[in-house]
């Protein structure tokens, strides 16, 4: 089942999306709106972290 | 495929190999580990009287040289500043988003503080359970229960929003609004305690007239008791309602942790890429590895950041199953489920007595009603064990077989004589949540 996943390419965009939102998060600290709505999207990439990222290296 | 086809919610880690599922585990307990050392005063402090530091940890063998820490020692710290949390709480008191606190059923209730992460995670772990459940997006979820500051069915709410499941929330509606809203709204699944899920029937054909099996509600998942591992209690529930009923396991100061698949085989998957679960023996403290034993949890949530559960002592009896699940995940199973809690095993003239082997007996007889209640007393220097039930409507004429069944299997599953009292239909407590049948009297000497 796993072999048909291609979880690099997964992993290689989440840290993307992270990254992303990082600096969104960098941008918004005078702007409450961006800051803690980004800080929703960063707990969800958490997820997918944890759903993918955390078994790359192993 | 279509998504809705997929038996995994995540087909890369429910089929992970076990080594590898291993080798995950002690990355991340080693990970959780050293978080909790660094940001928790009162971790990091259990972790240097016992000397021993994060690079300790370089096996699973180790993490059984770790401190293990007790809902007690949680109590003991808290209602102080940082407050309420004390120096568990790894996060400034700002990014705490989520209060939760336990029930108190043992004693005086522990606080839980969660991020958002948090809470993110709590959703995620109830998402594994609901899909192996079969819920998919098609499925309109309704959850009869008044939501408040237990975590009780918070997360499986979000977990079935993440899916894509319409959620109806029955919080503060009365069983029969509740009954009829599924009736309305032809809900195709719920969530409850045991308990619940058979009071609800019991209200819906004795006070409504209605068959509960009638409605459209076809698959329940159960909480906070462990009925639905108990085969009479599921056998119970799932003819009352026409539906798959199926187990989970979790603890606020845990997470959800396990869950029966819809292959119901028996037992519940641990999900073990986001927990650590450890069997201990009870009286030795040795690490239990086979399966067929039975022991205490000792378990690690491995991704929970405001007040980590490292190394928890839960008291829950469980066992390793000696057979792989045919769904195809590669976690293992515990055997029965939650089998029963290390402080709820007490000994009655003599003998060790697991409450839920109790319930085993009664709710495997047909001609029984769903309530009973179980009395430990003591006359003179002699325990007395008085079991009270009910016999169903209808059983007129078979009595004297229903008493005769019921004796002759207590004294098989418990090697104990009970004082059998039968009453009336409806007599007997009715619970709305977690109910308390089993009433020790002696420990009030």
């Amino acid at each position: 089942m796993s072999a048909q996943i291609d979880i690099e390419a997964i992993d290689n965009n989440i840290k993307t999306m992270k990254k992303a939102a990082e600096e969104l998060s960098q941008m918004g600290d005078d702007f409450p709106a961006i800051k803690r709505n980004t800080a929703r999207i960063l707990a969800s990439i958490k997820m997918l972290e944890i759903n993918v990222s955390d078994i790359i290296d192993l | 495929m279509m998504i809705q086809e997929q038996i995994y919610w995540n087909p890369v880690l429910e089929t992970l190999p076990f080594e590898k599922i291993q080798s995950l585990q002690l990355k991340k307990f080693k990970k959780i580990f050293e978080w909790t050392y660094t940001h928790s005063k009162f971790h990091r402090s259990l972790y240097d009287k016992a000397g021993i530091k994060p690079e300790d940890i370089r096996s699973l063998d180790d993490v059984k040289h770790v401190p293990k820490v007790e809902k007690g020692d949680m109590r003991s710290i808290q209602g102080k500043d940082p407050y309420p949390y004390g120096d568990a709480l790894c996060v400034p008191l700002e990014e705490v988003s989520e209060f939760r606190q336990t029930s108190g059923t043992t004693g005086q209730p522990v606080y839980q503080p969660d991020t958002w992460q948090d809470w993110e995670w709590w959703a995620e772990c109830w998402s594994y359970i609901l899909w192996a459940q079969g819920y998919r997006p098609r499925d309109r979820v309704f959850i009869p229960f008044g939501y408040n500051i237990f975590v009780a069915f918070w997360a499986g709410h979000y977990a079935a929003e993440k899916i894509g499941c319409e959620v109806v929330p029955g919080g503060v509606l009365d069983t029969q609004a509740r009954i009829l809203k599924i009736q309305e709204l032809k809900a195709t699944a719920m969530m409850g305690t045991p308990t619940y899920m058979l009071g609800m029937a019991e209200t819906a054909r004795n006070k409504m007239n209605i068959d509960p099996s009638s409605l459209t509600i076809d698959k329940i998942t159960c909480a906070g008791e462990p009925g639905a591992s108990i085969p009479g209690t599921k056998r119970r529930m799932e003819t009352a309602w026409g539906a798959k009923v199926y187990d989970h396991a979790g603890a606020t100061e845990i997470g959800a942790w396990s869950f029966e698949c819809s292959e119901q085989p028996g037992g519940m998957h641990v999900n073990e890429a986001l927990f650590l679960v450890e069997i201990e023996d009870v009286d030795t403290g040795e690490i239990i590895l086979e399966a067929g034993r039975r022991g205490k949890m000792v378990i690690t949530a491995l991704d929970r950041e405001a007040q980590p559960c490292v190394r928890f002592d839960s008291k829950d009896i469980i066992e390793w199953s000696t057979e792989p699940c045919s769904c195809g995940r590669t976690s293992r199973l515990i055997k029965g489920g939650v089998v029963g809690r290390a402080d709820d095993i007490t000994k009655v003239k003599g003998v060790l007595l697991a409450p839920s082997s109790i319930e085993e007996v009664v709710r495997d007889i047909d001609g029984l009603g769903d309530e009973y209640e179980v009395l430990v007393n003591k006359s003179g220097d002699t325990d007395q064990i008085t079991l009270k039930v009910e016999m169903a409507p209808g059983v007129e004429g078979k009595q004297d077989d229903v008493k005769a069944r019921l004796a002759n299997q207590l004294r098989f599953k418990t090697n104990l004589r009970f004082d059998l009292e039968f009453h009336d239909f409806g007599s007997l407590p009715r619970y709305d949540v977690k109910a308390r049948r089993f009433k020790d009297l002696r420990k009030k000497e």
